[in-house]
């Protein structure tokens, strides 16, 4: 069983940052959504993997299902073209600065991680639902609230921001 | 190697992919796609932290809930700016948007 999880384990790791890579790398922005979603199932998978189900099932719902929807509108209509507008030309250099922006971050986070860790829990415990249920409504029911509100909002401001020009026109 | 470091590892991977892509990107698009990554590596390291530690785990799945919806909500508005920005300026790269008028 351990070497299962071993196997399995390096099988999501390689989904999730390959994935990544080619969502990243990729020429056209569809192909670069399916990198997207490639990392986010292998996400889903570790999340399997630390006997959390739901969250895995919350992933592919929410990820899977709702953003990459929202990206894939967002690609159709900003009308971007088949070769893309990745395909051009960047400035000279810029491949440097990008491995700069994640270098010194990720180095001092890395250097934590490794240096400072926890006891680890060789067979993560499954939680039951009704916890994390009873959590939501008990203890965290202010921040349950505030974001059903934070996504009501972010609906409407949508709406309008995407229907401003029809509405001048209009007057 | 505990398990803990190597799903922190995987996360900080996602991390350091999308702060580059967030870089390396000339679309709106291929930026909002780079955030995304970085969510999910949040998303995964509060989970394995929850998971594979003495930590309450119910709390951390309950904080990667938050996450996971804060980034629904931003990836709506992002569509929408995204959708304003192609209607007036009629592309989205990054350098076509990059002047202010004042």
């Amino acid at each position: 069983m351990e070497l299962m999880a071993k196997i399995a384990f390096v099988v999501y790791t390689l989904l999730v940052l390959g994935g990544g890579c080619f969502a990243v790398g990729a020429h056209s922005l569809v192909r670069a959504m399916v990198g997207l979603i490639t990392s986010l199932l292998g996400v889903a998978g570790m999340y399997m993997l630390m006997a959390a189900p739901f969250m895995a099932f919350m992933q592919i719902l929410i990820y899977v299902g709702a953003v990459c929807i929202l990206i894939f509108f967002a690609i159709m209509l900003s009308r971007a073209d088949s070769h893309g507008v990745e395909s051009g030309s960047r400035r000279p250099g810029k491949a440097l600065l990008s491995a700069l922006a994640f270098i010194s971050p990720v180095f001092v986070i890395g250097w934590v991680v490794v240096n400072y860790q926890p006891e680890s829990i060789r067979i993560p415990l499954e939680v039951p639902l009704e916890v994390i249920g009873k959590g939501l409504l008990d203890n965290y029911a202010l921040a349950f609230e505030l974001i059903s509100v934070v996504l009501l909002a972010a609906m409407a401001g949508a709406v309008l921001l995407a229907f401003e020009k029809k509405g001048r026109g209009a007057e | 190697m505990s398990p803990l470091m190597m799903y922190q590892l995987v996360a900080l991977g996602l991390l350091a992919i999308g702060l580059y892509g967030i870089v390396w990107r000339k679309s709106l698009v291929g930026m909002l796609i780079s955030v995304e990554l970085m969510l999910n590596g949040a998303g995964l390291s509060i989970v394995s932290s929850a998971q594979l530690t003495a930590a309450d785990s119910a709390t951390g799945q309950i904080a990667t809930l938050f996450v996971m919806g804060l980034a629904a909500a931003e990836a709506t508005l992002v569509l929408a700016i995204i959708v304003v920005v192609a209607k007036r300026f009629k592309s989205t790269e990054t350098d076509a948007v990059s002047r202010l008028k004042g």
